[in-house]
């Protein structure tokens, strides 16, 4: 918790920054603080919390039986002194969908009209399947909400499940992007939320597939205002993709002001390039891992990053990588003005980074679930490689910033320089 | 689907107005074949409904028109010992075939029948689908009695016909179950036994009610572990109960009545149907059984004044001097479901100790009118209040339905 309040307080200018940024484009409500009273405890990462599913023996096999579906089975939740009865649990994901240790989705008010935990409706344990080093998704949730992106909160749990309350392992809990979500960021929850689901071979990025809104349909899964029309929901989300197909390189701002904020879209690259994110929003197979969030009332929309299990995945990862094969991505790399945004960015988040409480915070995090994690009984992962993978983070924590440095150096030196001289005069 | 429907439709639209022409001139003697060992009758039902259910939400919208049935069988007699049935039902692929038995008359107290055919529970379930008073049977009658099952049964009738009993052993619970449960290769048996008694079945001096008759029924049999407590649906045929984990034995006892004093018909049923939940708690523990509980009475008058029995016959048939037979007929009834005792926060979870009641109440008027003894239009007219836990369903405090059924039959 220190090093996370050093880390805002340090960096206050870059958020400041980014918030007058955000501002500009009628988003000022972004870099609000989330709510979440009581949640907070569960969710703020500062103690290892216990949490407890009850369900019965048979649904627990059947659950591991059929983790590809996405049945419900009734649990009671307990954590701390809080029992939330009738509870709904049904595994989740995608490819780190298992029967071996499954991801789930806790849904407080399946059963129970209201029911909720301090204001949250549902939760998700990740099982960190892909990520030995069980760090990345948390980590990186923390740093786009230190620098003013909108991100679900996340910590890890012990879970303990049946009624001989057997030990399951380690798991993230992470808030949903839900209307819960939205009232917390954005305060309202009557706009429109989609989460986007990337069809297999698509390697979309941004690419207009023609007029059929049908193309929409199985990318765009609406999360609010489900029984909408097809076309009350997917004309506006078309009406962007061709906005941003449109739109002049030159002038992607004023083009896109009342569809996408460019510079909130310039920033959420930038930290998954500095994360090495290799599933985000220019993934190696596309677009990947976010929701869309169109404004109540408004054509403006955001996205919302979530599942960010690949990041962490090269220390020499450039910062051109894949950016290009996303149509705004490309036109933000292809116009000097745009990409020196993006590069003042990446530097923005190295300075922050640098400062070590990124650092701290992943050794923290590590010190925290270390016994855990080894006697996990369900994680694929031997204690060498979780040690291992904790180091690697720890040392990409320390150096990235560096190399990020050097990157953007080769890449635009005129950047980098300038940016030099504006920090010494600062520092006389 | 929708290809086959309009063929099916078109297919017994073109075999009513063929039989129109028939039923108006002539009866099907035709169908019949006689020999001094072998009685054979060809059998067709059909019934064409127009439906106006109201349009609720997160209900998919019924189709007008409704092909409720459109059966083909045979029936009778193999040397003069053995009746036999089998029919079909042409527009149900998953389950074409209903009643395929054979019964053996080995004295008048004692028959023996094995095959196919309905568990003996349930006054109104065990009426022929053709002998309805209303379009669709009491929600009772339709959820709460298990339906048709494999299985072998005794039945006769003793003391002058006064008492008639039916007892018998079948290899499931009846195909009136969850799909997933008849699929189980855990279901096991069901026992099955009914009595009616008809005290002044051969009485003179008790004219009026010789008719009168009561009864009781009984099942008992297996569940198998899952979620496979009994279906209840609302009158349009829509989910109204939730799945239920149950395990243990599956009972039902009922009780019933019927009585015709010449033109009148009143007849009334209450069943209770409990089904164990050994083990199905959130902690492996046992929770309280789960209730489906159902009755209903009804009332009828053939205002044209023939006597009501099973198969009305007009006394002046439609297009033979006279209008046919025209009947009144009301029946209010209840379907229910809750968990046995019961505590004032209940929930809707499919393991939850306590299940939210749920109750669906109908007023159905209605009008039959027997053209002749092979036609009958009936038109309904059904009010349902759908209650949660002791208060109304949002929308569905005054659900209103109406049809219209032509029906055919010989």
């Amino acid at each position: 918790m220190r090093a996370r309040s050093q880390a805002t307080s340090t960096f206050l200018p870059l958020c400041l920054c980014l918030s007058v940024s955000l501002s500009v484009f009628g988003l000022g409500h972004l870099a609000a603080e989330a709510s979440g009273g009581r949640a907070n405890a569960l969710l703020d990462g500062s103690v290892l919390n216990d949490v407890w599913i009850h369900i019965n023996a048979k649904d627990w096999a059947d659950l591991h039986t059929n983790y590809r579906d996405d049945t419900y089975y009734p649990v009671d939740f307990e954590w701390q002194d809080v029992k939330l009865r009738n509870s709904g649990i049904r595994v989740r994901g995608n490819t780190t969908r298992n029967n071996h240790k499954p991801s789930f989705r806790i849904d407080f008010n399946r059963y129970v009209d209201g029911q909720d935990l301090f204001g949250l409706k549902a939760i998700v344990l990740n099982n960190s399947w892909h990520d030995p080093s069980m760090l990345h998704d948390d980590l990186s949730m923390l740093l786009f909400r230190t620098i003013g992106i909108p991100a679900p909160r996340q910590a890890h749990v012990r879970l303990y499940v049946g009624a001989n309350r057997e030990y399951a392992g380690v798991y993230v809990v992470s808030e949903e992007v839900s209307k819960t979500f939205l009232v917390d960021h954005f305060g309202e929850d009557n706009g429109y939320l989609y989460e986007y689901h990337r069809q297999d071979g698509d390697n979309y990025g941004f690419q207009d597939p023609g007029p059929d809104l049908g193309w929409y349909i199985p990318r765009f899964g609406p999360k609010t205002h489900e029984t909408d029309s097809v076309a009350a929901l997917y004309m506006p989300v078309r009406n962007l993709v061709e906005a941003v197909n449109d739109a002049p390189q030159s002038n992607l701002e004023s083009a896109l002001s009342d569809v996408l904020d460019v510079n909130t879209f310039i920033t959420e690259l930038a930290v998954q390039n500095f994360l090495s994110q290799t599933d985000g929003l220019v993934g190696g197979v596309g677009m990947n891992n976010f929701y869309l969030y169109r404004f109540a009332n408004k054509r403006l929309s955001l996205l919302i990053p979530w599942d960010q299990d690949n990041s962490f995945d090269s220390m020499s990862m450039p910062p051109s990588w894949n950016v290009t094969t996303n149509v705004l991505g490309a036109k933000i790399w292809n116009e000097p003005k745009y990409r020196n945004a993006y590069l003042n960015r990446l530097l923005d988040i190295a300075d922050l980074v640098s400062s070590g409480w990124f650092g701290q915070e992943a050794s923290r995090q590590y010190e925290q679930i270390r016994e855990a994690a080894y006697i996990d009984p369900l994680t694929p992962y031997t204690r060498d490689q979780f040690d291992q993978a904790n180091a690697y983070v720890q040392q990409f924590a320390r150096e990235r910033p560096d190399v990020v440095r050097q990157l953007v150096r080769s890449v635009a030196p005129e950047v980098f320089s300038g940016r030099s001289r504006i920090q010494s005069l600062r520092a006389r | 689907m929708l290809h086959e429907g309009f063929v099916m439709r078109s297919l017994t639209a073109c075999s009513v107005v063929g039989a129109l022409a028939i039923g108006g001139v002539a009866s099907p003697a035709a169908a019949q074949v006689r020999t001094s060992l072998l009685k054979l009758d060809f059998h067709v039902k059909s019934q064409m409904d127009m439906r106006d259910f109201p349009t609720e939400p997160g209900i998919d919208s019924k189709d007008l028109f409704d092909l409720h049935r459109a059966r083909v069988g045979i029936d009778g007699t193999m040397w003069k010992r053995f009746d036999y049935q089998i029919e079909s039902e042409l527009h149900d692929p998953t389950q074409p075939w209903r009643d395929v038995y054979v019964d053996a008359r080995v004295v008048r107290a004692l028959e023996v029948r094995a095959g196919q055919f309905k568990i003996p529970f349930g006054l109104d379930q065990l009426t022929g689908g053709m002998d309805l008073d209303f379009n669709y049977r009491s929600l009772a009658g339709t959820y709460l009695a298990p339906g048709r099952d494999v299985g072998v049964m005794l039945h006769g009738r003793l003391i002058k016909d006064v008492v008639r009993y039916q007892a018998g052993v079948f290899r499931q619970g009846g195909d009136n179950v969850r799909s997933s449960e008849r699929r189980d290769p855990q279901t096991d048996r069901t026992f099955a036994g009914r009595v009616v008694v008809r005290p002044w079945s051969g009485s003179k001096a008790h004219g009026m009610l010789r008719t009168l008759s009561a009864g009781m029924a009984f099942t008992s049999g297996e569940l198998p572990e899952g979620p496979n407590s009994l279906r209840g649906k609302t009158v349009p045929g829509d989910k109204f109960f939730d799945h239920l984990y149950v395990n243990g034995r599956r009972s039902r006892v009922g009780a019933e009545f019927q009585w015709r004093p010449a033109s009148f018909g009143l007849q009334g049923e209450v069943m209770r149907a409990r089904d164990q939940r050994l083990g199905q708690g959130i902690e492996n523990d046992n929770l309280p059984d789960v209730m489906a509980d159902g009755w209903y009475i009804s009332g009828t008058w053939l205002a044209t004044g023939e006597r009501k029995k099973d198969s009305v016959e007009p006394q002046r048939p439609f297009l033979r001097r006279g209008i046919g037979a025209v009947e009144l007929a009301g029946r209010v009834e209840q379907l229910h479901s809750s968990s046995a005792g019961g505590v004032p926060t209940a929930f809707v979870s499919p393991r939850s100790s306590w299940i939210a009641p749920r109750t669906d109440t109908v007023w159905t008027a209605g009008v039959n009118w027997y053209l002749n003894n092979y036609f009958k239009l009936q038109a309904n007219i059904i009010r349902e209040q759908r209650l949660l836990n002791g208060g109304a369903i949002p929308g569905q405090h005054d659900v209103w339905s109406r049809t219209l059924r032509l029906q055919f039959g010989f």
